[in-house]
């Protein structure tokens, strides 16, 4: 079998690798260099180097309150997630009456997107008093069908002797869950935490109907705020698109095998 | 205890929150805000008396902060400035007055010697 | 086990589900309810319901011509999804190709779906910008253009250059889905084929194709969901402009319900979609032959 040359391979993939960096190189670069953002031509590469922007955008807005809203909307996400998807996922692998029924039924709430509800949802938030709390913004994406079946897929993994040998012992459902599938279920537990970060950190529409005043909105938010009152003016935009880029790549770049299995857990599935 | 330490996650959490620690504190012990230049007139040497006026830079307008003279060795000094990217502009009646320069700080409350003078021109 | 326990039983199992199904039902089913009844009354938070009919789908089908627009316009996002499907295919066959760095290559061309949308339409921006951006700066360079294209101020370029932002996204996704797919083949297939004398092209055709068919599916699906709730990108980049040239069905909602208070209209227009999305899917399960794997809409 004659070996076909890899270097006509390795070059697609180097360009398309470069058309996939260069945009996020360009901002980068453009938040730290220390030349005039606004002279053509753009120069390819900063004579100066500045952290001076950072700076700014630290101090000028209210950075830190941002971030801390998004990180404690994010939190209640993650946590709920976790119990809640973890708890349902326990109670799929066992038997009971009514079992087809919810399956179907999450399944069908699989089909609902979330921009297909937000007129009533926000109208529910709104009855509950929970507009403009964090509270109110986690509250939607608490639970997601797709993470509860792949709880449920670890779950099934668990050999039944284990469970056979715990309720002989008389534990109850709760301490099997807790004690007994948890433990052995890592994986699932870390591919819930990181969609759920991922997807509570980056979520714009939600917030953008649910936040109602400047000190309450999310990273995302603050950044579309950012930009409809300063536009291009200043360097300062892309440092904050940066700063809040970083936790993005950060999470991608320590936990990609578990952000990619639970993305493809769908693909695989069917 | 080996596993959770050199977790990368842990190395990695950790190390950020040290830094920022570490900074913070680094911030607040040096946060004495102490702005010192010099000024000069158009021959070089140091112009005494001369008002030296500090003004901060927000992302749209120039705010007034503070206003200084200078003494005899045509020194000046701004204590307690809170502002990390300002505008200094120095004046005399009958001298002249110095171009406008921007300084930019790494925080707020940082000290800066600033080593070129303002030179008034007429 | 005797009648109490198996009571107290189920008792504990509904106790498991009732979070999730809570919020299942909360904000996913009572919405999709709410919404269809929104859509036939006239309502606003001043004043009470009154039962309306059909009023609102009159207005929106004949008197509307934002709605056909965005309309037109998500149906053109959706049609751009097979090139970011035909690109996601391609690189996973290179990626696949067992050389060294592939994990690399892997990473570099996933790393953008992840990212913060908001950011990316910034950066996108930035690329687009009439006089600064690199894009410009690029083709001027070429001596493709004489001066810079605004464009997302122009009418013909807006579209294309936010399509552009939006597959730089979700290629990734797309190949990562592709990938898991081309690596689930077993390879003695290709042996087997191989020996009986089948070409490269013969066994890319007969073996890897119709074996990826559910993978390929599953990213046509996610493209056309994508399509009907892409929000983010849209509203930084041009916010629907210039004169609605990129306003999607779903970023029409946002406007109608959240910025005109037209809540009635906009649930009018809701159902519309959903409606909309579901007749697609199905008619994209059965043009593909049904291969309906489980599908989430999960963004």
């Amino acid at each position: 079998m004659r070996r076909t040359p890899t270097w006509p391979i390795h070059l697609v993939l180097l360009v398309v690798s470069a058309a996939m960096v260069t945009p996020l190189y360009w901002v980068l670069k453009t938040s730290i260099t220390g030349d005039n953002i606004f002279a053509y031509p753009p120069a390819l590469f900063p004579r100066h180097v500045h952290l001076y922007y950072y700076v700014d955008v630290w101090y000028y807005i209210p950075f830190v309150r941002f971030l801390v809203n998004s990180t404690l909307v994010s939190l209640i996400v993650v946590v709920g997630n976790v119990v809640f998807n973890a708890m349902a996922g326990y109670a799929l692998t066992l038997a009971f009456r009514g079992k087809r029924a919810v399956v179907l039924l999450l399944l069908s709430c699989m089909m609902i997107p979330f921009q297909a509800t937000i007129i009533p949802a926000y109208l529910i938030t709104k009855e509950l008093r929970l507009l403009n709390t964090h509270l109110g913004l986690a509250l939607p994406l608490c639970s997601t069908i797709v993470c509860i079946f792949v709880f449920k897929a670890a779950f099934d993994a668990v050999p039944r002797s284990l469970i056979d040998a715990a309720r002989i012992d008389g534990l109850g459902d709760l301490r099997i869950l807790a004690r007994i599938m948890l433990p052995l279920s890592t994986a699932a537990v870390a591919t819930n935490v990181i969609l759920a970060f991922i997807w509570s950190w980056n979520n714009f529409l939600w917030p953008l109907i649910v936040v109602r005043n400047q000190e309450m909105q999310t990273l995302p938010l603050a950044l579309s705020t950012f930009l409809s009152y300063l536009e291009n003016t200043t360097g300062a935009l892309y440092a904050f698109c940066i700063m809040v880029l970083i936790p993005g790549v950060l999470v991608f770049a320590l936990a990609q095998k578990q952000f990619v299995e639970g993305l493809t857990s769908g693909a695989t599935k069917g | 205890m080996r596993g959770i330490l050199l977790n990368r996650y842990t190395v990695v959490f950790g190390a950020m929150a040290v830094s920022v620690i570490a900074w913070n504190l680094y911030v607040a012990t040096h946060s004495a805000g102490r702005i010192a230049g010099r000024v000069v007139g158009p021959d070089g040497r140091a112009v005494a008396g001369a008002t030296v006026t500090l003004r901060e830079k927000t992302l749209t307008t120039l705010e007034p902060r503070a206003a200084a003279q200078t003494d005899d060795a045509g020194g000046f000094v701004f204590a307690g400035q809170r502002a990390h990217h300002f505008v200094l502009e120095a004046a005399k009646d009958g001298v002249g007055k110095s171009e406008r320069a921007a300084y930019r700080l790494a925080f707020r409350g940082q000290s800066l010697s600033i080593s070129e003078p303002l030179r008034l021109q007429p | 086990m005797n009648v109490a326990r198996r009571w107290r039983r189920q008792g504990v199992i509904w106790l498991l589900l009732a979070p999730s199904l809570a919020i299942f039902f909360l904000y996913r089913i009572v919405p999709l309810g709410w919404n269809a009844v929104l859509s036939v009354q006239k309502w606003s938070p001043l004043r009470p319901a009154e039962f309306a009919g059909l009023y609102h789908y009159e207005e929106m089908l004949l008197h509307d011509d934002v709605f056909w627009t965005s309309l037109g316009n998500t149906l053109v996002y959706m049609a751009s999804a097979p090139i970011g499907i035909a690109l996601a295919l391609a690189l996973a066959l290179l990626v696949n190709a067992g050389l060294r760095g592939r994990t690399v290559y892997r990473a570099i061309i996933f790393v953008s779906y992840p990212l913060m949308t908001v950011a990316v339409g910034i950066i996108w921006r930035w690329l687009y910008d009439e006089k600064l951006g690199l894009i410009n700066y690029v083709l001027i360079r070429l001596g493709l253009v004489e001066r810079g294209i605004a464009f997302l101020d122009s009418f013909t370029w807006a579209m294309p250059a936010v399509i552009v932002a939006a597959i730089w996204q979700i290629v990734g996704f797309f190949m990562i889905i592709v990938l898991a797919g081309l690596q689930s083949i077993p390879p003695n297939l290709y042996e087997a084929a191989a020996i009986d004398g089948a070409d490269r092209g013969q066994r890319f055709a007969r073996i890897t194709v119709p074996l990826l068919r559910p993978s390929l599916f599953l990213c046509l699906v996610l493209g056309i969901i994508n399509s009907f709730t892409s929000f983010d990108l849209i509203y930084v980049m041009t916010r629907g402009g210039p004169n609605y040239a990129t306003e999607l069905l779903i970023t029409y909602i946002y406007r109608a319900a959240f910025v005109l208070s037209q809540l009635d209209y906009a649930a009018a227009l809701t159902v519309v979609l959903f409606v909309l999305l579901l007749a697609v899917t199905w008619a994209a399960n059965r043009a593909t032959g049904g291969e309906a794997g489980a599908v989430e809409a999960a963004e």
